[in-house]
């Protein structure tokens, strides 16, 4: 196997890509694109045969809740590769639906359960009405802009790391001022937007935590995020 | 009757006072007239003679009611019908209130009425249609309609409410709403291919076949000018029309509407020649002229027809002046997620020159960055517009792709006074 190569892979590439997660991956690719560095994308639908410790980077969206029950299964029969992944020092993110399917498990409406793989100690309970609008989260990795869109509420436990604090909108929930969790090298998180694009800083930090197991310490050589903070600062004004 | 009239009347005043303070463009007699009597709708549509036809979907409503209301009119039938900014409840009831007198629709025989996908459920019931057409049903702002499959439970509860449906062969997510009774559209596997539906973007990833074999079939849809030459198969005869909106996307809706013509009784030639007088309905390809240039104004709403307005961009010669402006009002969507499931990769290397505007501005700049296109950026529609045009020669075709909020703008720039009219109640 090339390791010169940073392998960027996307789970669930149509079941769970319903608020423009795929602009995460785009993000990625051309900040790798624009420093010169090789890499390439696979793509992994429900049910490929995939070993996830060859990736540097995994990233996975949201979906829609007939999908979600179809991706959860998946999740669980891979369960044991992804916590591998996670322990390896993979760089993970994973977005809305599939930040919840790390947890502990979601609870649906009616009282159902779907297991979770437990990466996050957190558990999901469906909500009454949804939490919709542009987030401000203030982070280890700078202020992050986004746009949240979910049912669920998520609960992390204690001693479990979050994201960041939730200054604008609600995160996880609207109980506590927290957003989003981190394992390791493993980022849950709402905000979709796609979350990236916006938040340079967050797509750079992704790429060193992933590339490091594989390819050594790195240094990013920086890009010119002007347009980037421009529309991270645009969508943070807006409602 | 009496808690009718009283109800209409109060309404028409409530509008008349709202105009006269200035306030224009409301819904007002509408809501009025429904607070003062809940069945206003189901009352005044049952006085209707040919009953009412309901158009809805995600992309191509507007455009597809204006054509089959041109078809019936051609044919001799008065239709009444709504502005598309008036395709909730209120906007329908403030519609048949001003087409009423003494609780009774007077001088229409028909009324073919354009009604949101998300309020056609509870709508189909009142509005008892003989007709329901759904055009195509895609990934919409999800902040306002939900999931997909939530908007397709609000159609096919239409369909199943109405006599007869004209549903999209090619659609599967539209398909499956068949429940019998059903005149079918479609296209021939080249223009089909060309028109990926979502189950395509984000579902099961093989392409299907057709799930019926459509009664009405686009054969050809072939750009010619700033429209198009479209040639329809139906009932086994060959029509053939120049549309004045371009895009293999009008085609789809040119079928659409020729085959409710045909299934409410207008001759097939007629409904095929009647679509060569119909101009683009406001900002859905309509052509204006500014400063000496042309303007296209190509409303997008979602990925899907963003996708499809792309597809006129790579076949424009370059360099096209392209302006892409961007809002995030509730009408618009307040997500913008959606623009980063366009393929504006697509455009790369196209020759093209692109602004970006509205109050997202930022956004679809940084969007079309990624996807290797360069930008000028100017928040300010009037400006940008100016920008844009001045940019092209004289006489040159550009292209103005706002969403709905920055289209109101836009035409307001462009044709003041015309957005009233799309806003009017």
């Amino acid at each position: 196997m090339d390791v010169s190569e940073v392998v960027i892979a996307h789970l669930f590439p149509r079941r769970m890509n319903i608020y423009g997660d795929t602009g995460n991956v785009i993000t990625l690719s051309r900040r790798l694109e624009w420093r010169s560095i090789p890499y390439r994308v696979d793509l992994v639908p429900v049910g490929a045969d995939y070993d996830l410790l060859n990736a540097d980077i995994v990233v996975a969206g949201g979906g829609e809740d007939t999908s979600q029950i179809e991706v959860a299964r998946d999740v669980v029969q891979r369960s044991e590769n992804l916590r591998a992944a996670v322990d390896a020092g993979v760089a993970f993110l994973v977005v809305c639906g599939t930040y919840q399917l790390f947890g502990l498990r979601f609870i649906a409406a009616d009282g159902s359960e779907l297991p979770g793989i437990g990466v996050f100690d957190a558990e999901t309970v469906s909500g009454e009405g949804r939490i919709i609008g542009n987030v401000i989260v203030e982070s280890d990795w700078g202020r992050l802009v986004g746009f949240e869109n979910h049912g669920g509420r998520t609960m992390l436990a204690a001693g479990q790391a979050a994201l960041g604090t939730v200054i604008k909108g609600n995160g996880n929930n609207d109980i506590t001022d927290e957003e989003g969790a981190v394992t390791n090298n493993c980022f849950g998180t709402y905000l979709h937007g796609s979350v990236l694009p916006k938040n340079p800083q967050f797509a750079d930090e992704l790429l060193i935590r992933g590339m490091a197991r594989r390819h050594g310490p790195v240094i990013l050589e920086p890009l010119d995020d002007e347009q980037e903070l421009a529309a991270a600062h645009s969508a943070a004004g807006r409602p | 009757m009496l808690r009718l009239v009283v109800a209409v009347t109060v309404g028409r005043l409530a509008g008349f006072l709202s105009r006269l303070i200035g306030r224009g463009g409301s819904a007002i007699p509408g809501l009025i007239a429904e607070m003062l009597d809940s069945r206003v709708i189901d009352k005044l549509v049952a006085s209707i003679p040919g009953g009412v036809v309901v158009v809805t979907g995600t992309n191509g409503k507007t455009t597809t009611t204006k054509m089959l209301v041109t078809a019936l009119e051609r044919s001799g039938t008065p239709v009444l019908t709504n502005p598309s900014g008036s395709n909730l409840a209120r906007g329908v009831a403030t519609v048949l209130i001003s087409a009423s007198r003494r609780g009774r629709i007077l001088g229409y025989e028909m009324a073919v009425l354009e009604i949101d996908e998300a309020a056609v459920s509870a709508l189909a019931s009142r509005l008892a249609p003989r007709l329901v057409v759904v055009t195509n049903l895609a990934r919409d702002q999800l902040d306002r309609y939900g999931e997909l499959e939530t908007t397709a439970g609000h159609v096919g509860v239409a369909v199943a409410s109405a006599k007869r449906a004209v549903l999209n062969a090619d659609d599967p997510a539209v398909a499956a709403l068949d429940v019998g009774r059903t005149t079918w559209f479609g296209a021939v596997d080249g223009i089909r291919r060309t028109m990926p539906h979502d189950r395509l973007l984000y579902g099961t990833s093989d392409p299907e076949d057709p799930a019926a074999k459509a009664d009405v079939v686009l054969e050809l849809a072939e750009q010619d000018g700033d429209g198009q030459r479209i040639r329809l198969a139906i009932a086994g005869a060959v029509l053939d029309a120049t549309l004045r909106v371009p895009g293999a996307y009008n085609g789809y809706n040119a079928a659409a509407a020729v085959g409710a013509a045909v299934e409410l009784g207008v001759e097939p030639a007629v409904a095929a020649s009647s679509l060569e007088e119909m101009p683009a309905a406001f900002g859905r390809g309509q052509v204006i002229e500014f400063e000496g240039r042309r303007v296209n104004l190509l409303l997008v709403k979602n990925p899907s027809g963003f996708n499809q307005a792309l597809r006129l961009l790579t076949d424009a010669p370059a360099p096209t002046q392209v302006l892409i402006a961007i809002n995030d009002n509730h009408a618009d969507g307040r997500d913008v997620s959606w623009l980063w499931d366009v393929r504006f990769e697509d455009l790369e290397g196209s020759g093209h020159t692109f602004g970006t505007s509205g109050i997202r501005a930022a956004d679809m700049a940084l969007r079309l960055k990624y996807g290797g296109i360069e930008s000028w950026t100017d928040p300010d529609l009037g400006t940008a517009l100016r920008r844009t045009a001045a940019a092209a020669a004289e006489g040159d075709l550009v292209y103005v792709v706002p969403t709905y909020t920055a289209m109101l703008s836009m035409l307001e720039l462009l044709l003041p006074g015309a957005a009233r009219s799309e806003m009017w109640t």
